[in-house]
């Protein structure tokens, strides 16, 4: 231990480094070995969660009907806590929640189906029927709170297949919630 | 000599335990969440896309053999060292993303929604990390004395 003590600090210092240089390179040998295991392995180039739900969208559009580009796709509209209530109260139309579904089974706004962007195609398949009956009527889609991105993008995706009446409530569950309104479970 | 005796015989190993625990499981939850952890890098806007899943792929595995060498007690010191590091990166990470005004999630502990709080939670947490870390490394028996006693 003595002997330890006494080498200047410099050199312990590189060594610790060499040995954590060591420690990382080991670990993403094992990382990229684990990867090729995996049910889906991650690709090495990153695409971004917007880009892979697209892609998954595109596959949903029927061949002869291509769709919507992202870029022609129009703009689905905001809406604000007094509309949306308004519109779920008087059952102006669809509300679907694009939560995870552990979370809408958790609690929902009532009435509202699970249309989750994290498993959009199963979800799709279940809820296609019942929006394509209601093919005319508005539909409101919420996620968690103003910073979840996941109602946009399912908004934008159903605009993309083809439907017309988006809205979008921003705030969420969270001021959903927070305001003492009904729940459904 | 009296940093010696309780730091680094229970105390020190004690600190190790919980620290070697705390980022075992934090690389394990990652492990499970490739894809989710991979969307919490991007997050940052700091690393070209390249890099991205190789990270994703590297940094868990790494948690858990810093955490498993921790816990028993085998490279201690450089096992702490190498959390020192991490924790410093990890707080440039969250420092910069603040004052950008980036909407992260950290992905520390698996997936979770960003919001402008979670990031001074995650900066508490990781300097409170990084001080247990440097306890364990300050406390590891063969550091020499310049790094811990003026002469």
């Amino acid at each position: 231990m003595d002997h330890e003590r006494s080498r200047p600090w410099r050199e312990t210092m590189r060594r610790d480094m060499v040995a954590f240089v060591c420690m990382a390179t080991v670990s993403l040998g094992v990382g990229l070995v684990v990867n090729q295991f995996r049910e889906t392995p991650l690709p090495l180039l990153y695409q971004s969660k917007r880009v892979r739900f697209e892609q998954k969208v595109a596959h949903l559009l029927p061949p002869e009907m291509p769709g919507r580009s992202a870029a022609e796709t129009p703009v689905c509209r905001e809406i604000d806590l007094e509309e949306f209530r308004g519109f779920v109260e008087a059952r102006r139309g669809i509300v679907l929640d694009a939560r995870p579904e552990v979370f809408h089974r958790l609690g929902h706004v009532p009435g509202a189906l699970s249309l989750p962007r994290d498993d959009f195609e199963r979800a799709y398949a279940r809820v296609r029927t019942r929006l394509e009956e209601n093919r005319e009527k508005a539909i409101a889609v919420y996620c968690s709170d103003a910073y979840c991105e996941d109602g946009q993008m399912v908004a934008e995706a159903l605009l993309r297949l083809g439907f017309r009446h988006l809205l979008l409530f921003k705030a969420g569950w969270e001021m959903w919630t927070r305001t003492g309104l009904m729940e459904e479970r | 000599m009296m940093r010696g005796g309780m730091i680094h015989s229970w105390g020190g190993r004690a600190l190790g335990l919980i620290l070697g625990a705390v980022f075992f499981w934090s690389g394990f939850l990652k492990v499970q969440a490739p894809l989710a952890f991979a969307d919490s890098i991007a997050s940052f806007q700091i690393l070209p896309l390249p890099l991205i899943n190789l990270l994703a792929m590297g940094l868990p595995p790494l948690e858990i053999l810093l955490g498993i060498l921790l816990m028993t007690g085998w490279k201690r010191r450089e096992a702490a060292f190498g959390v020192l590091t991490l924790t410093a990166v990890f707080l440039l990470a969250l420092g910069q993303a603040r004052l950008r005004g980036l909407e992260v999630n950290c992905g520390c502990f698996g997936e979770g929604a960003s919001s402008p709080w979670k990031i001074w939670t995650a900066i508490g947490r990781d300097l409170f990390l990084g001080g247990a870390a440097w306890v364990v490394f300050w406390g590891s028996p063969s550091v020499p004395p310049l790094l811990w006693k003026k002469k």
